[in-house]
């Protein structure tokens, strides 16, 4: 009896104590295991080159993006798997989610890094703990294609002054790349315009006119719901997009993050501190005071803001079409196309030009890099090699041929149900095709580049992009004279283009005070800029005082000093 | 049989044979006892103690890829940023603030709900009560925090509506866009979401109160208020203390879930929190070595705290946890 009581006692202590010894034994392992892969890696460049057949054996790299892929198939789309018959490799990827800069920074400090990192402005981090190897030699021997692509822009290529290493291919910019379709600006629904017989939408008035007068005939839609006149999303980073870069744009700055750079003089400023840039938060909050800005604006989470604008009561968006774009999709799924948004180009009055799309040249900077803990560099360059070949562009951007697209007396033609599921079905399109999942994957051409064949390496071509609109799209359009949103902007050919490329692309060393400081000032930015909107106007010079009293308690100036250091070191880097 | 009832018998009333071996042979009749906590001896030294030695950081300027001995050290260089940044004393407010409200109305919310549940005479109903308060618990504060902003919301939100139909509003009230009242919605959205989960362990305890001691009550002739205030109450006071003693400790790493998700740029000077401002200025910007100083004096004074907490609670109630 008394034998029999201790037995399960002594099972469950047994079992216990297992446990939790194979749970530490399995970390050992794994430990031990990436360590032996990292001797081995080292060997197999020792003996590189050996030929061709061998290539292709097949090899899994892990690989790693800050970016989310919600239709990774984990290569079992068609053309991930004439990636792997190509090239041999399958790749296990993990993509951020959530915080993508917090989970780059846990992977750089944790010592186990990926075989290939796709980590944008995060790599510093990468370099800094030396996680990452040098490119050169590597594409000098096994890249042609990747020097064949990036062409003279290889030198933008280069880390720092201090270190002339090529760690990141860059993937995200494609070379040459042209725009033929806007997707900023400010928003306005066709409905809005159709009604007013399209008005002419140039400045800060004419849109807030062309709201009021809608929205005084209409203030509620068919259903008796009452209409948005105007609503900001400014749910954590969409600020940024929504409420503070419109504020340079509206002004005649370009895109540099949250600084503005002169073109002349390259004299670097906090943009909110450009007093045009005031007047246009106070017309914010002249918009807020006559009662056209949304009252949740600041208040409300990005998926209410998607849940609205799906809704098809707000007449108009200061935004971009991708951070938009799922509410819109379901206006349209439901067939509601008058309640989908133009984008025009609005300024503060009409002597300034919107630099939109002033030309930064090819941005270096977010792309993939390859760990030293890669088991085989030669081949991991090799396949990237392949995606930036021709064959692999065209395979990444266009599928298979016979299968996603013809070849019809010399030109590319995707057939029109593909067209249509491709539209219509994105996401599973993408999920068993495959198309658009590698594109920021390897080197590529950007949009409007054309083959040696005479066709475009994208699908993103003018002919394309017109096809692409709707009825009342192109209705909208062709009274404004415009074959693409794109025309109703100042042409980029207006604009010098950019010797730094773009301030917000260039890496800031980790140990910079500018990181803090930039932290800071955003914080106080995006507490201050909100109640300076939701002030009222009496009271609205009060509040900016207050809040530019703030950023220089906080250093401002200090934070635009080292930005110009960061600024003219680019622009050495890349020019010299 | 007989192993356990030997070892049910107090060490104490058997003779000692010697002083030194005492603790051997009570170790050795124990030794399954023993044994089965061994594993959870090892699993808190493995995550509880073993990575103190990453503490050693907070008095280095850490960079990955380095061993820990490699670093260079720059003594409480950390330490002085953390306490010159003005940031830091409002992100330790509203931490201490929120904490103390969730703390204060958690356990009035808890206590008053499990003493009115105890008197229900009805099994069925009290035990759906129970189980529906209970339910928010396992509801993620990303959906609650959803739910509470959507009915807040001023654009035909429950409440506004509520208030705007009952003519005590005429506009609706901006209740997410005003920095005041955060610290309150937070804490209600808290005592909305672990009222029922937290009443649970106060339940256990009053169902320990022998049935005797009301019969003898009821006899004397007392109501059910005195019942409750002279015989539930001290009854299960222990309890109460014991799990004071312990929030009390944790008064600080309160997390950050609620007031991340709640809050907004709007209401950022009442809405940071500690944890939050460990993330976002250590780890995010590259500066391991400042999060883990902050991580560090969090841990420091919450130590503090309990023991404080611990020493009062001895000397008036003479009750603790040590």
């Amino acid at each position: 009896m008394a034998t029999n009581k201790k037995w399960p006692v002594a099972l469950m202590t047994t079992s216990l104590l297992a446990g939790l010894l194979a749970g530490c034994g399995n970390n050992n392992d794994a430990a031990s295991d990436s360590q032996g892969a990292g001797a081995s890696g080292s060997a197999s460049t020792a003996s590189a080159s050996s030929g061709a057949a061998e290539d292709l054996k097949p090899i899994t790299f892990s690989f790693y993006s800050e970016d989310g892929n919600p239709n990774w198939n984990n290569m079992q789309d068609d053309v991930g798997k004439a990636i792997t018959a190509k090239t041999g490799v399958t790749l296990q990827a993990e993509f951020a989610v959530g915080d993508p800069v917090q989970k780059s920074a846990l992977i750089a400090s944790s010592g186990k890094y990926p075989d290939l990192i796709s980590a944008k402005n995060s790599i510093n981090k990468f370099v800094d703990a030396g996680a990452v190897i040098d490119l050169t030699d590597l594409i000098d021997k096994y890249g042609p294609n990747i020097k064949k692509v990036y062409g003279d822009e290889l030198k933008r290529l280069r880390y720092s002054n201090d270190d002339h290493a090529i760690y990141v291919l860059p993937t995200y910019a494609g070379v040459g790349q042209t725009y033929f379709n806007a997707g900023g600006g400010f928003e306005l629904q066709h409905r809005v315009v159709k009604e007013l017989g399209y008005p002419q939408i140039k400045t800060l008035q004419d849109y807030e006119n062309a709201i009021k007068t809608y929205l005084e005939k209409h203030p509620t839609d068919e259903n008796g719901n009452k209409n948005i006149g105007l609503s900001l999303n400014a749910d954590d980073w969409h600020m940024y997009i929504s409420v503070t870069n419109p504020a340079f744009f509206v002004t005649g700055g370009s895109d540099d993050g949250e600084y503005h750079i002169d073109d002349d003089t390259h004299k670097v400023t906090y943009h909110y501190l450009r007093p045009e840039e005031k007047e246009y938060f106070r017309w914010l909050n002249h918009m807020n005071d006559i009662g056209l800005l949304d009252k949740e604006s600041f208040v409300q989470k990005y998926d209410q803001y998607k849940a609205k604008v799906a809704s098809g009561r707000v007449l108009g968006l200061i935004d971009q079409d991708w951070d938009y774009g799922d509410g819109e999709k379901a206006l349209k799924a439901a067939g509601k196309f008058d309640q989908g948004y133009g984008h025009y180009s609005v300024t503060l009055n009409e002597s300034i030009k919107d630099r939109s799309f002033q030309s930064t040249g090819f941005l270096g900077g977010y792309g993939i890099a390859i760990s030293k803990t890669n088991p085989d560099p030669v081949r991991a360059i090799k396949f990237l090699d392949y995606l930036a070949s021709d064959e692999g562009q065209v395979l990444v951007n266009w599928g298979i041929e016979g299968k996603h697209y013809n070849v019809e007396n010399g030109k590319r033609v995707i057939p029109q149900d593909i067209n249509d599921r491709k539209v219509n079905d994105a996401a599973n399109f993408q999920k068993e095709t495959g198309i658009g999942t590698y594109t920021t994957m390897g080197p590529h051409y950007g949009d409007g580049v054309k083959d040696s064949t005479g066709n475009y390496y994208t699908t993103n071509f003018p002919e394309q992009i017109e096809a692409s609109f709707n009825d009342v799209e192109k209705d909208v359009l062709s009274h404004y004279n415009a074959k693409t949103w794109k025309d109703l902007f100042p042409n980029e050919s207006e604009f010098p283009v950019k010797p730094w490329g773009a301030a917000w692309n260039i890496p800031v060393p980790s140990d910079s005070e500018v990181t803090v400081l930039d932290e800071k000032l955003k914080t106080i930015t995006w507490k201050m800029i909100p109640q300076a909107i939701l002030a009222k106007p009496a009271d609205f010079d009060k509040v900016w005082d207050d809040y530019v009293a703030q950023l220089e308690k906080a250093g401002v100036h200090k934070a635009e000093e080292l930005r110009q250091q960061l600024v003219e070191d680019r622009i050495k880097l890349w020019n010299e | 049989m007989k192993a356990v009832s030997e070892a049910a018998v107090p060490a104490d009333v058997r003779p000692a044979a010697k002083r030194g071996s005492r603790f051997w042979t009570i170790a050795l009749r124990n030794r399954y006892l023993y044994l089965m906590s061994l594993p959870f001896v090892v699993w808190v030294f493995i995550f509880s103690y073993y990575p103190l030695w990453g503490w050693l950081m907070a008095f280095q300027r850490f960079k990955p890829g380095k061993s820990i001995l490699e670093q260079q050290w720059v003594g409480f260089d950390q330490f002085k940023t953390l306490f010159r940044d003005d940031t830091f004393y409002l992100v330790m407010r509203n931490t201490l603030a929120m904490s103390l409200m969730s703390l204060v109305a958690g356990f009035a919310t808890a206590i008053v709900f499990a003493l009115l549940l105890n008197e229900l005479r009805r099994m069925a109903f009290k035990r759906i009560v129970q189980t529906i308060s209970y339910l928010p618990h396992f509801v993620s504060w990303t959906v609650a925090a959803s739910i509470v902003t959507r009915m807040l919301s001023s654009d035909h939100g429950v409440v506004n509506d509520l208030l705007m139909g009952l003519g005590i509003t005429h506009e609706p009230i901006q209740f997410m866009a005003n920095g005041h009242l955060f610290w309150g919605i937070v804490t209600v959205s808290d005592v909305w979401k672990e009222t029922g989960w937290n009443a649970i362990i106060y339940l256990a305890a009053i169902s320990g109160i022998g049935p005797e001691l009301y019969e003898a009550a009821k006899v004397d002739g007392a109501s059910r208020i005195r019942q409750i205030w002279h015989i539930t109450l001290p009854g299960i006071r222990s309890t109460i203390v014991v799990l004071l003693i312990l929030s009390i400790g944790h008064l600080i790493s309160i997390g950050f879930e609620k007031q991340f998700l709640l809050g907004n740029n709007l209401v950022v000077d009442y809405s940071q929190v500690l944890d939050l401002y460990s993330l976002q200025y250590g780890l995010q910007m590259n500066r391991y070595s400042f999060g883990v100083a902050v991580n560090m004096f969090n841990s420091v004074v919450s130590l503090a705290l309990l023991f404080l907490a611990n020493g009062i609670f001895k000397r008036t109630t003479k009750e603790s946890i040590m």
